[in-house]
């Protein structure tokens, strides 16, 4: 079993992979980038040569290529302190035409244009757009080199870079000894309250093991998952932490910084990571931090995005699970009597019709009928604002789940060993729950764990209808702003789920069921 | 012998009382049961229940409707985009604007166009779209599953290629397959096909699975009969009710599916049932406005909940062991 669960996984892992690349390949090789600007209204102000450096700005943003300005690369130079800051000046001012150049721009166009042409590049040199004598609005002369980043080297860096671990080397000049110190009474609590944490210096966070009183309790931050930077979904942050951090409002309370300075804040002092000069540059960072430890988040009530999908999910699955297998057990029972007929009514009716529909009529009857909320609204404290939600989920699981409970039951109750058992004088009670149940339970069983794992990936017209802030949306959002980077982390957690959820569902199949064994050795 | 008696006694020869009969091995083979056709028992054990013949009447009615009466009047989105009076009518007040014209018995929409009208196009788009892409995925489903079913070396590669390509949301790819061609009803197509078959040759290559190593078709082996005879012969039959009733399920969800894209923005720009049903959302909410929304929803679960249930029924019909 085990040497089976390891092949599983590796498959597993390999299709996870595949499935990335072709999600790379879509989206970055296929889509017509030029689709970025379609709701773009700055590119529309721009004119002449200006257009042109801002597509190539922006795509580098958006991940599809390298974009090194002529001027970039002179600046590189510069602070490499390979040329002075006057070479720097004079080989900047470049001609609006090649004729033109002064010699030493001519030069060192012809150092860049060499370089980044051996590395793969392509260097576009843009002639200045003249109006009469004047250069036109925007038409500037424009030197840069550009380059299509290659899938292989975008798939490596994606997934070596999938987690990132922290050591005592990443922070750059830092004060003090390097090191990582364990205490067991954290000083953010006073140092008298038995609270361990790890505390580095040098390493990107401050504390990279610390208890505090919000779910899961006991944090880490040794390990930062990356799945993907977001552009335009949530400016420079990561999928991951879209998914998983607080959207509710900012919990004030006294916090004492490091300087003893103490105040109504809801920043979260654990979650402290380094910034190179951040003292110098904010006043206020230096009467609250002793060292450039600076940068903290913050700490806000509310569920995460994943935590409301998953709540509202979960609650819908287990409503399911209780009416669906129940129900479809009784229709079995009175096979082709009213209550059956009803059962197969209602399935046919949620199976045919469109989600959107019955979602709607939901909405419509919660709302005007029972008066429940039915626009989500993190801060109101009833939690009747869950109700409308989890039903609209619950409905087309307990249909779906009573058609299959209903149809394995009637398979059971008509096959041999059953007739057997009756023969061998067994009551129907008997039959029923030692033999008919427990073999049309095992293939529901397998989709227990998918049906779990699959509440955290939201649902789209549900969480769009209420209004609620989940993960659903995420991924058509994503699409619709063309952020690559979380349309490529989501692709991973949806499949990661999906792929473990079958693998579990297998296991937990075999468990069940002595008969089902995966290895054909142990047959 | 009791009945003894001499045959000369009927003054006929021998040749005249008694003919020689050979024996043929074959005819001995023959037996001599009612005559059996199988879709004539289909069609004798669906019509058998009231129920189906009212089902598959309302079902002829909707399609010829929604195929005749757009084609006979004249429809025009925008028409009456420019008469301000006209918009968002409620049936009684479009009925009292018109003069009792029973194309706006459900009365208007936002640019003052019939909603009737506008239901009835945009049910002959979706069941369009429903028909064509139900047929491609079926046949494509159905031919790759059963080789799929057949070849163990196919089903080693065609089970990788199975778990690739049903982790990537379904969403995503529609989307991106829409916005690389310009979005038409047969980039919809497209979209919906591209991968839509793979789910049924999954199924079909499951029920292909179970029933290959039966013992009659390992007897039928056996019996030195071919591969391809086998599986005309000896599966197919088995698979018409598999495949009636995944045709059930599989037309309806074509329709479902295009309302959920339209009403996440990845529609096309026909106005089918979706693109009706999501331009008419705020409408729903407004007193008043109502019927602009629903008539497109009614229509659509109308259509959808007859097709499924005419399907099931066919399908249960199909199957060998309800002909008795």
């Amino acid at each position: 079993m085990g040497k089976y669960l390891l092949k599983r996984i590796l498959h597993g892992v390999v299709s996870i992979m595949v499935v990335v690349i072709i999600v790379m390949v879509l989206i970055y090789s296929l889509l017509n980038r030029e689709q970025v600007f379609s709701a773009d209204s700055a590119y529309g102000r721009q004119g002449g040569n200006t257009r042109e450096t801002y597509c190539y700005n922006k795509w580098e943003q958006y991940g599809y290529l390298d974009y090194v300005p002529y001027t970039d690369w002179l600046f590189e130079l510069a602070s490499s302190g390979e040329i002075d800051e006057e070479t720097r000046a004079e080989a900047a001012g470049f001609g609006r035409k090649p004729e033109d150049d002064p010699p030493v721009a001519a030069e060192y166009v012809a150092r860049f244009t060499e370089y980044y042409e051996s590395q793969g590049y392509e260097v576009i040199r843009l002639n200045a757009i003249m109006s009469g004598r004047k250069v036109a609005n925007g038409g500037a002369q424009q030197l840069f080199a550009t380059k299509d980043l290659p899938l292989a080297g975008r798939v490596w860096n994606y997934f070596t870079g999938l987690v990132d671990i922290d050591n005592i080397h990443k922070a750059e000049e830092v004060e003090g000894e390097r090191g990582l110190t364990f205490t067991l009474f954290d000083p953010l609590y006073g140092g008298d309250k038995f609270a361990p944490a790890i505390i580095g210096n040098g390493t990107e966070h401050r504390y990279l093991l610390y208890v505090d009183g919000q779910f899961p309790f006991i944090h880490q931050n040794f390990a930062t998952l990356r799945l993907g930077m977001s552009y335009t979904v949530s400016n420079g942050v990561d999928v991951a932490e879209t998914m998983s951090r607080s959207q509710g409002t900012y919990v004030l309370r006294t916090t004492t910084f490091p300087t003893g300075h103490a105040e109504e804040s809801a920043d979260d002092l654990h979650t402290a990571t380094y910034m190179l000069g951040s003292r110098e540059a904010n006043a206020i960072n230096v009467d609250r931090f002793t060292d450039d430890y600076t940068v903290v988040g913050t700490v806000r009530g509310g569920f995460s995005k994943l935590g409301y999908s998953f709540v509202i999910g979960l609650m819908a699955v287990i409503i399911a699970y209780c009416l669906g297998l129940p129900l479809g057990v009784l229709c079995a029972l009175k096979k082709d009597r009213l209550i059956d007929k009803l059962g197969t009514i209602y399935t046919v009716l949620i199976i045919a019709m469109p989600s959107l529909a019955y979602i709607f009529l939901f909405k419509g009857i919660g709302g005007q009928v029972f008066g429940l909320p039915t626009t989500f609204d993190i801060e109101s404290g009833t939690k009747l604002i869950f109700v409308l939600p989890v039903i609209s989920l619950a409905l087309p699981s307990i249909a779906n789940l009573m058609k299959w409970m209903r149809r394995y039951m009637v398979d059971q109750m008509s096959s041999d060993y059953v007739k057997f058992a009756r023969s061998g004088g067994l009551t129907e009670g008997e039959i029923f729950s030692k033999h008919i149940m427990k073999n049309a339970a095992i293939p529901i069983v397998h989709g227990i764990p998918a049906s779990v794992l699959g509440a955290m990936t939201g649902a789209i017209i549900t969480e769009r209808v209420y209004v609620v802030p989940g993960t659903g949306n995420l991924l058509t959002e994503a699409i619709n702003k063309f952020d690559n980077g979380v349309i490529v982390g989501v692709v991973l957690f949806y499949a990661v789920l999906s792929v473990t959820s079958v693998i579990v569902g297998d296991v937990l199949m075999a468990t069940v069921d002595p008969r089902i064994s995966f290895t054909t050795k142990d047959r | 012998m009791d009945h003894d008696f001499d045959l000369k006694s009927l003054g006929m020869t021998e040749e005249q009382l008694f003919s020689f009969h050979e024996h043929s091995d074959l005819e001995s083979e023959k037996i001599t049961a009612p005559r059996y056709s199988y879709w004539q028992s289909v069609f004798r054990v669906f019509f058998r229940k009231k129920l189906n013949i009212f089902i598959l009447a309302v079902l002829a009615l909707l399609i010829a409707f929604a195929y005749i009466y757009p084609a006979l009047t004249e429809f025009d989105r925008y028409g009456g985009l420019l008469n301000p009076d006209i918009k968002h009518l409620s049936p009684s007040a479009a009925l009292k604007y018109f003069n009792g014209d029973p194309r706006y018995i459900l009365g208007t929409g936002a640019s003052g166009q019939s909603t009737f009208d506008a239901m009835w196009n945009g049910a002959r788009i979706s069941i369009s779209l429903a028909f064509i892409c139900g047929a491609i995925n079926m046949t494509i489903g159905v031919l790759v599953g059963a080789v799929w079913g057949f070849s163990k070396r196919v089903d080693a590669f065609m089970m990788e290629v199975y778990n690739i390509l049903g982790n990537i949301p379904y969403v995503l790819l529609i989307s991106v397959l829409l916005m690389l061609f310009t979005p038409s009803f047969w980039t919809m197509v497209f979209a919906l096909t591209v991968t839509g078959w793979l789910a049924i040759a999954y199924t079909i290559r499951i029920q292909v699975v179970i029933i290959r190593d039966r013992e009659y078709n390992l007897a039928s082996k056996c019996l030195g009969t071919s591969t391809v005879k086998i599986a005309m012969k000896n599966i197919l039959p088995f698979m018409t009710s598999v495949i009636v009733t995944l045709l059930a399920t599989e037309i309806p969800s074509y329709i479902s599916y295009e309302v959920f894209l339209a009403y996440i923005g990845r529609g096309i720009p026909e106005m089918t049932l979706g693109r009706l049903i999501f331009e008419a959302e705020g409408a729903m909410v407004t007193p008043g406005w109502q019927f602009e929304f629903w008539s497109p929803v009614a229509i659509a679960v109308v259509i959808t909940v007859v097709l499924y249930v005419v399907g099931l029924n066919l399908g249960d019909a199909s199957d060998p062991r309800t002909h008795m």
